[in-house]
């Protein structure tokens, strides 16, 4: 990426800009490539849940294979309905194969968020703004000085009360 | 040939009244914003960073000495224990003479990733039972925990059982391995350090998420059809616009006390194996020594009865009692059974322990 035309079109204020652009284009293809694990994933957990629908659906349609003439038998095949698909798709999200993939697709949605947080950390510090990284010292920074001052203030007023039993 | 209808004419009836009280739910309906869940009077006595310690107003000319902490759950807010005036928690222990306290840990933002069990246990709980002490002049106060807040509340009873006098644990959330719910399974399965890396605080979406895969028929069809066919009934829709309201209102959870919650609790299940430690303390439950009284409701598919119940064999306490209601996770806190069974059984049991 980094070219003779690219090198010459990088003197003076440009110069960041051209190095910005090949970092921006390295987090593009790279997305690119989580993008297709992220699909991977995405297609299995809608594998999953169109298998116990269907599943689901037949165990419905042997329980209740007549079409519901009036209003009781309505409400009854709904109940049947909804208690065999809860059952079903409960039993599905607690299963192993379930959670296995569905850790691994938000894990892979997390990438592309990542690929995403660093193109705009490249657009912040080329604006002369705080990146995210730098904003979370900041808040680290914070965190930790609270922290201290109700230490100390614990310690002062433990202090206090000494004195004045003294 | 002649076809014969088979279609019972009350079917059409029904559809076609739902299909008129779906037209008619906006003007019959309040918008969220007209509802008001803060129920039981109270003042803000305390706020330290984003939590507040809600003080509720006496209903009896005398209370008992002992006041009561409710440390509420992480997910949602502390609104569903004081939903609607005829199945309030707290209203209802307030009429049993109980002085009742409430910490509402507040709605974090993106500086408050840092947050961590020490300081809501060390910092938010703590501040909070050292100004209830202060104002009581009382040595120890009851802490009743409930959900998550529990998890936080059993920890604190560890590291300060000094300042506890009895302790409550509704529907807790203890032996991770235990719990066969869906949350788990997720939870088990989560790279949580990722997630915290990358996006911060736990966002209300992914609770959201977790909450639509239980019972995600009853709850997401069942639930709004029943809904438009009471669209007549004030007293219905006024308590499905609450509950809807409040489920609503998720705030988001810090990062670092969400990573070390799912880690200790769901994926090494540290605390009810007495390995968990705040801030380089030891959580050893062995610790809570004193009288303790351990809520589970038999239908809850949030935190199930085999993750909560351990906490009554594991603590040192000889005065300990485990009551199993027939119920779920929200019926326990906030419904007819509880204002009928479950709160008059606390009130019973607190009394016998309260100072007078």
């Amino acid at each position: 990426m980094s070219s003779k035309p690219q090198a010459l079109a990088s003197t003076g204020p440009m110069r960041s800009f051209a190095a910005n652009s090949k970092k921006v284009a390295t987090e593009l293809i790279e997305i690119n490539e989580s993008l297709l694990e992220f699909n991977k994933f995405l297609t299995e957990y809608y594998k999953q849940l169109a298998e116990t629908w269907n599943e689901a659906q037949k165990k419905v349609n042997l329980k209740a294979p007549e079409v519901p003439q009036d209003v009781e038998q309505i409400e009854a095949f709904k109940r049947i309905w909804i208690d065999i698909f809860d059952n079903d798709f409960t039993e599905l999200f607690d299963s192993k194969k379930f959670g296995e993939n569905y850790g691994k697709l938000v894990s892979q949605e997390l990438e592309l968020t990542k690929h995403w947080n660093n193109i705009t950390n490249v657009i912040l510090q080329s604006a002369n703004l705080p990146s995210k990284e730098e904003i979370d010292e900041v808040y680290k920074e914070l965190h930790d000085l609270k922290k201290r001052v109700i230490k100390l203030e614990i310690e002062a007023k433990k202090k206090k009360v000494a004195k004045n039993e003294k | 040939m002649k076809s014969e209808s088979r279609i019972d004419p009350k079917i059409m009836e029904e559809i076609i009244r739902f299909n008129k009280n779906v037209l008619q739910a906006p003007k019959l309906v309040a918008a969220p914003d007209e509802i008001i869940l803060e129920v039981t009077p109270h003042d803000v006595v305390q706020e330290i960073d984003k939590s507040r310690l809600l003080h509720y107003k006496p209903l009896t000319d005398k209370q008992h000495k002992t006041p009561l902490l409710i440390s509420y759950a992480l997910i949602n807010r502390y609104h569903i224990l004081d939903i609607h005036p005829d199945k309030s928690w707290v209203r209802n222990l307030l009429q049993q003479g109980f002085d009742v306290y409430m910490l509402d840990w507040g709605n974090p933002t993106a500086m408050d990733k840092y947050l961590d069990f020490d300081d809501y246990i060390n910092g938010y709980l703590d501040g909070a039972v050292e100004y209830i002490k202060n104002e009581s002049s009382v040595e120890k106060i009851s802490l009743q925990g409930y959900c998550t807040g529990a998890t936080l509340a059993t920890a604190y009873t560890t590291l300060h059982p000094e300042s506890v006098k009895n302790y409550i644990a509704t529907a807790p959330v203890i032996d991770g391995w235990r719990d066969t719910t869906v949350v788990s399974n997720l939870a088990k399965n989560m790279d949580v350090d990722k997630m915290v890396d990358t996006i911060g605080n736990m966002p209300p979406e992914f609770m959201y998420y977790c909450f639509s895969v239980l019972k995600p028929f009853e709850q997401g069809i069942e639930k709004y059809v029943n809904f438009f066919k009471n669209i007549d009934n004030k007293r219905f829709v006024d308590s499905f616009l609450r509950v809807e309201k409040w489920l609503s209102d998720t705030p988001p959870i810090p990062g670092e006390l969400f990573k070390q919650w799912i880690k200790d609790i769901y994926q090494d299940n540290l605390l009810i194996q007495n390995k968990m430690y705040v801030n380089n303390s030891h959580i050893d439950l062995k610790k809570i020594d004193m009288p303790i009284f351990t809520q589970v409701a038999v239908g809850d598919h949030l935190v199930s009865p085999e993750c909560s119940m351990p906490l009554h064999y594991a603590v040192g306490s000889e005065d300990k009692t485990l009551r199993m209601y027939p119920t779920g996770h929200v019926g326990m806190i906030a419904s007819s059974l509880s204002q009928k069974k479950v709160l008059p059984e606390l009130g019973q049991w607190l009394l016998e322990r309260s100072e007078k």
